[in-house]
């Protein structure tokens, strides 16, 4: 039988996804090809591009990491009672924050190399665990009123440009980097496409794994340190549901879900795909709820898709 | 200590629980020559490799490299000392192209610290490894997912060449491969002994090591039973020590204690 190769589109497939949309929802609403609507777009999903780009190292390298929600949710509350209920300074309190996100990224990590647990239920259950944790240190508190120097963080602009913005680009520039010119970014792919293989070509494939998850514990830190500053609030409740968003993003956007398989530029584009679908809903008016409905529904297309790739390709391979 | 050999193991022992996959084996490879190992089923023939390349620890005994002793803990140990492995599985990458395949582990890099890779160079250097082969690989840049058996069968052997290998472990190659490709194999794996690598060649098609191989090692449930001239042998000959093990004329072969799961 004969299938269709869609293999050399699907560098762009994601791209035609974002523009078929665009053009979908401007017909839908009148709001939404306004430079102001699409300005929001992008403001609004800053922190999701940072997440998805650490959970891209994870998942190229064939695990996954369902905690980095919760993993926002604690260091968030952490941040904040360092900054509003210490009163420790500004520096002090976001590098605790950023030391004990990568942390957890290595707890992760550990977890998952060393005890040998299968990555989905090893985050699962820390997810559970840090959102535990979050509760009771911040005792479901709400805080607020951070400093003003930590508001420039999504407030300030840096010749024009919102500072997050930049901050995001740096990050997807750099992450780019280091998959396509790095030799840690070589390995990574080998790793996630083969890992006995990987091992037996002398790749410390378990420190790599550490190095993964600690990576993303990181960016994920980052990413909550925009988050808390765009909502200038934090409570306990703010990160779950990232993880959902950020996974979905990153298999829509090419990051394949068995590994060994992305590109920054593809999933970036596969965090618009989801932006652009909610904020194209809400104007039309179709609530948000149903967006929950969409985004399942997506996540399961595109991991049908990723699966259908795969399989087309094995089967290539025996056909000869 | 003769340096004619490039490799000798001496008294390899290894025990997986309970079973005694390896009793006191003793391996002399010459310099440049093809070896076959052969034994049926379970024998030990591929632990017996592992313990060269660096896959398994052997539990007791000796490995000299070159004359000299040899401590091989790790794959990495081993292809230090210029010894390879193409396991049977071919532990390819298929999401990765040629040229990343055989590079993987061994990137040509540059920058501090090794930072980055060289894609020029490692470009470059694929194409010339399988222009030495005198493969059908069109371009370092072909993905590896889309090749058949044969082709391959030939990124690993380029990926095995590409570092200075002295010597090549190959886990029955032409296993999967049909007539003309497994043919194909067996001249580039002669090429491979012309180019000056030592070779030690797993398999259960015994035709094939007589058609290629310098001699023949025989194992029988972990115990080293003969080394063979091929071109003194019949096939009658290796498979009879292959199946009833060198005591054949002196009543039933001794009770090897090698105990099978099944």
């Amino acid at each position: 039988m004969p299938k269709m190769d869609l293999s050399g589109l699907r560098k762009y497939t994601v791209l035609f996804i974002l523009l078929g949309l665009m053009a979908f929802f401007s017909l839908a609403s009148p709001y939404f090809l306004t430079a102001r609507n699409l300005t929001n777009i992008v403001i609004q999903n800053t922190y999701f591009i940072i997440v998805a780009v650490g959970l891209s190292f994870v998942m190229i390298g064939g695990g996954i990491d369902l905690s980095v929600g919760y993993q926002m949710s604690l260091v968030g509350v952490i941040t904040a009672m360092a900054m509003v209920l210490y009163h420790l300074p500004l520096w002090l309190s976001v590098l605790i924050g950023l030391v004990l996100g990568t942390l957890l990224g290595l707890i992760n990590g550990l977890i998952v190399s060393r005890i040998r647990i299968f990555p989905l239920i090893a985050t699962l259950a820390t997810s559970a665990v840090f959102q535990g944790i979050s509760y009771l240190v911040s005792k479901a508190n709400t805080f607020r009123s951070y400093p003003p120097e930590f508001l420039f963080l999504t407030r300030g602009k840096v010749l024009g440009v919102p500072f997050d913005i930049l901050l995001t680009l740096v990050v997807v520039i750099v992450a780019s980097l280091v998959y396509t010119e790095t030799t840690f970014g070589y390995r990574l792919m080998a790793v996630g496409g083969n890992e006995e293989a990987a091992r037996l070509s002398g790749i410390n494939t378990k420190r790599m794994k550490v190095a993964i998850y600690t990576i993303c514990g990181f960016l994920t830190a980052l990413a909550t340190m925009v988050m808390i500053s765009k909502a200038n609030t934090t409570n306990s409740s703010f990160g779950p549901g990232t993880e959902f968003i950020a996974l979905t993003a990153a298999i829509v956007g090419g990051v394949s879900f068995m590994g060994g398989e992305g590109s920054v530029p593809a999933l970036v584009g596969g965090v618009f795909v989801l932006a652009v679908i909610g904020n194209g809903m809400q104007l039309a008016g179709w609530g948000t709820y149903a967006q929950f409905i969409v985004r399942g529904l997506i996540l399961l297309g595109a991991v049908a898709f990723d699966e259908y790739q795969r399989n087309l390709r094995l089967t290539q391979q025996k056909g000869r | 200590m003769s340096a004619d050999y490039i490799v000798e193991m001496k008294g390899i022992c290894k025990r997986f629980g309970g079973i005694e996959a390896l009793r006191n084996v003793d391996l002399e490879l010459r310099r440049g020559e093809i070896m076959g190992i052969v034994g049926d089923n379970g024998a030990g023939k591929s632990t017996l490799m592992k313990i060269l390349s660096g896959a398994y620890v052997a539990d007791e005994g000796e490995i000299y490299v070159d004359g000299e002793k040899a401590n091989i803990r790790s794959p990495l140990d081993a292809r230090r000392l210029g010894i390879s492995m193409i396991y049977q599985d071919l532990a390819l990458f298929n999401n990765l192209d040629v040229t990343r395949n055989i590079f993987v582990g061994r990137e040509l890099v540059r920058g501090p610290f090794g930072l980055f890779v060289d894609k020029k160079r490692m470009y470059a250097r694929a194409a010339e490894v399988i222009r030495d082969l005198r493969v059908d690989i069109k371009s370092p840049k072909m993905s590896v997912a889309r090749m058949s058996g044969g082709q391959r069968q030939m990124v690993a052997c380029a990926r095995a060449i590409a570092f200075q290998c002295k010597v090549l472990i190959m886990d029955e190659p032409t296993a999967a491969l049909g007539v003309t490709e497994a043919n194909k194999l067996l001249g580039l794996i002669r090429n491979l002994r012309d180019m000056g690598i030592s070779i030690l060649l797993i398999t259960q098609r015994i035709p094939d090591v007589l058609a290629i191989a310098d001699r023949v090692f025989v194992l029988k449930g972990g115990q080293r039973q003969d080394v063979l001239e091929v071109s003194k042998v019949t096939l009658d000959d290796v498979v009879t020590l292959i199946v009833k093990g060198k005591d054949r004329n002196g009543g039933p072969a001794p009770e090897v204690q090698y105990k099978s799961f099944g």
